[in-house]
């Protein structure tokens, strides 16, 4: 679904991602973890089309097709979607425009009709039930004095509306207290489907307990340094990154 | 006219205030000679102002200074369209707006009345009750950004005063139709309004062109709130293109008086609008708040001025200009707090964007304070969209257009919401999406 070819990218001037490889598959789910400043959310970023992020070398596919000459909307039209590690507050614009817009944007480019109101109004509803949000969201202005775990949620919850092939969720756990780590992850766990893939970007190995994945890789230095099963997280966990940089050095 | 006018020997005078003279000398003379003519006089020697007057820094006046004027026509040939644009209190308005063709009000001789509001022409009030009316026109002003103001004094012909008795229910629309015949015409609204204590009341004055020519405005509003009044008042400017639009707003608030005040630019070629409110007595508060709106060629120069002269008086204002092409949208604002208006209260906030790099924003938020114990607080920013939250919109799929529109939609709000004639505001903001980028889309979303 996925298939990341030597990617290099450079932000304000400085040389972040030094040629990533990373095949994703569908059904699969993917960690990457890796220390502060090893390019974690600049590898999501671009994958996502970030416009002041430059691409260098290498090359993205997405279901074959080449994602990085996508403009960002049409890559998640296409069906990728990134979970933001910190949601921007867009204040005077609603919460549930922009979720009807999305989704509706989504339809056109498939050929579907917009979404009728009642049928919308239900699935909302259902998918807020879901990550135990109250019915207030959707009238205030997207993400406007959201509490940190507030914001992650809403994210959570786009992504279940969108229903995307392929999410990537930077640092979704990051600021959240147990019960909504839990509420966040059990909301992962619906999407899980053979016929997508989540790839997780995430410091602690935490979230890997409620959302196990098939692959964990570790970032390090603008690339993958180390992959494995979920047994490397738990392996991570005990030993710490250095570990890896070692044993790369050795 | 009487009086023999003088310029001053040593500047010749420009083509628009040799035109300005021939009109006063049409005029016939009625009760309110006197004033009037002092007024020509002070306008006549100080002249047009100029980029070198403080409050005209940003707009000059050089070409309009070389164009020669003449009254708009009473009633134009070809009559007015019942519903020359769309009325501000939608379809289903139900008080019938007022009508001003170039300044002169649609009304019977004996002037009208609606519940809690008397109606009467100034024509008439200067006929039988002129110091009902002198009071009004005095003390005359030498400061800049009165200068059109003693134009307006010296030439209006007719107008309105509103006198608001009672609590007025439904919104008042007063529709200012500007239609000439000919390039070269001008025209002089002069409303007074006066609240009496504990009255309340909204109106709108929603200026529109009809025709081909549509004459220079120099309309003139002065408001009175007396004790522990209440008036919402909106001046909409929604004429074409090529209309020029000098308009003077003149509030005086006496103790408790409440008025929320909305200038909203949507039209015109060249528009400025100046508001001077003085908070006289204790307890007065004026939240004003101006959407002002370049588009294509358009030059929006707003100033406003409030004086806090009062102890306990508190004003904001809240200003979100937006400029695209190549338009030219200029704030200006200043707070005076004078000696003795002790805790006074007052905040300026002003907000630009800036949708194209040949469009230009100027802000100049002015605190001057004389008072201890007060609060005063501004702030101004201009920038473009905020490239994050453009890229979060385009992350979750909307297309660029959409996600501007919805920002720029949103840059407003504040503004909007603070509006509470319902039907004027759907009104306000259909007018406003059709100049911003991907109109069809942004309708689909209110």
């Amino acid at each position: 679904m996925l298939k990341i070819t030597d990617l290099s990218a450079r932000v304000a001037g400085k040389d972040i991602l030094k040629g990533v490889n990373l095949e994703v598959r569908a059904g699969e789910v993917h960690a990457i973890m890796g220390p502060n400043g090893s390019g974690k959310s600049t590898l999501a970023q671009v994958l996502a089309g970030r416009e002041d992020y430059q691409v260098t070398g290498g090359s993205v596919t997405f279901d074959g097709h080449d994602l990085l000459a996508l403009p960002p909307e049409e890559r998640a039209r296409a069906g990728l979607f990134l979970g933001f590690q910190y949601p921007v507050e867009i204040p005077g614009v609603n919460n549930v425009y922009l979720l009807k817009a999305a989704l509706n944007a989504k339809r056109k480019s498939a050929g579907e009709p917009e979404v009728d109101a009642y049928e919308f109004l239900s699935l909302i509803r259902q998918k807020m039930k879901l990550m135990q949000m109250s019915e207030s969201f959707l009238t205030r202005g997207v993400n406007e004095g959201f509490s940190g775990g507030e914001k992650k949620r809403n994210e959570v919850l786009q992504m279940l509306v969108l229903e995307p092939k392929l999410a990537i969720l930077d640092e979704t756990d990051s600021g959240l207290d147990i019960d909504a780590l839990k509420v966040v992850s059990a909301g992962v766990n619906s999407l899980r489907h053979p016929e997508r893939a989540v790839v997780l970007v995430t410091h602690y190995q935490r979230l890997l307990d409620y959302i196990v994945p098939d692959q964990v890789h570790v970032l390090s230095g603008g690339r993958i340094m180390k992959s494995g099963d979920s047994s490397l997280a738990q392996e991570l966990e005990r030993r710490g990154y250095d570990w890896v940089m070692e044993s790369q050095v050795a | 006219m009487s009086g023999a006018l003088q310029s001053p020997a040593a500047l010749p005078m420009s083509a628009a205030l040799r035109s300005f003279a021939a009109q006063w000398q049409t005029r016939s003379p009625d009760s309110l000679a006197a004033v009037r003519e002092r007024a020509m006089q002070r306008f006549l020697e100080l002249g047009l102002p100029t980029i070198r007057d403080e409050t005209w820094r940003y707009t000059n006046l050089r070409s309009l200074a070389a164009q020669s004027f003449v009254d708009a026509p009473r009633k134009p040939r070809s009559g007015i369209e019942p519903n020359p644009a769309p009325s501000l209190l939608g379809e289903s308005g139900r008080a019938a707006p007022l009508l001003m063709v170039n300044g002169y009000p649609s009304l019977p001789a004996a002037g009208g009345a609606i519940e809690g509001m008397e109606i009467h022409s100034l024509r008439e009030l200067a006929r039988v009750d002129p110091n009902a009316l002198l009071r009004f026109l005095e003390p005359l002003s030498d400061a800049d950004q009165k200068r059109w103001g003693l134009l307006n004094t010296a030439l209006f012909v007719d107008g309105l005063y509103l006198k608001i008795t009672g609590r007025v229910a439904l919104p008042l629309v007063i529709q200012h139709v500007a239609t000439g015949d000919g390039a070269d015409n001008i025209a002089y609204p002069r409303i007074i309004i006066e609240a009496a204590p504990g009255s309340s009341a909204t109106i709108v004055e929603h200026h529109v062109a009809q025709g081909e020519h549509t004459p220079l405005s120099n309309s003139n509003t002065q408001i009175a709130l007396r004790r522990d009044a209440r008036l919402e008042h909106y001046r909409v400017y929604a004429t074409d293109a090529g209309a020029t639009h000098i308009d003077s707003l003149d509030i005086r608030q006496d103790q408790g008086s409440e008025c929320k005040q909305f200038t909203i630019v949507l039209g015109g070629g060249l528009v400025r609008t100046a508001l001077e409110a003085r908070l006289g007595e204790p307890g007065a508060s004026l939240d004003s708040y101006s959407l002002l709106v370049g588009h294509e060629a358009r030059h929006v120069d707003c100033v406003n001025i409030v004086t806090h002269g009062a102890p306990e008086t508190r004003s904001t204002q809240t200003a979100r200009a937006i400029a695209s092409d190549a338009s030219r949208v200029i704030f200006n604002s200043k707070v005076i707090v004078e000696a003795g208006a002790v805790h006074a209260q007052s905040q300026q906030s002003c907000r630009g964007l800036l949708l194209s790099p040949t469009a230009e924003i100027d802000t100049r938020p002015q605190l001057e304070i004389h008072a201890d114990e007060v609060k005063c607080a501004h702030g101004a920013t201009t920038g473009r969209l905020d490239p994050d939250m453009l890229f979060y919109m385009l992350s979750r799929g909307l297309d660029r257009d959409t996600a501007q529109s919805l920002l720029v939609y949103a840059f407003l709000a504040d503004v909007l919401t603070g509006m509470s004639v319902a039907s004027a505001r759907a009104a306000i903001e259909s007018a406003l999406i059709a100049q911003l980028p991907d109109s069809q889309t942004l309708r689909k979303f209110r």
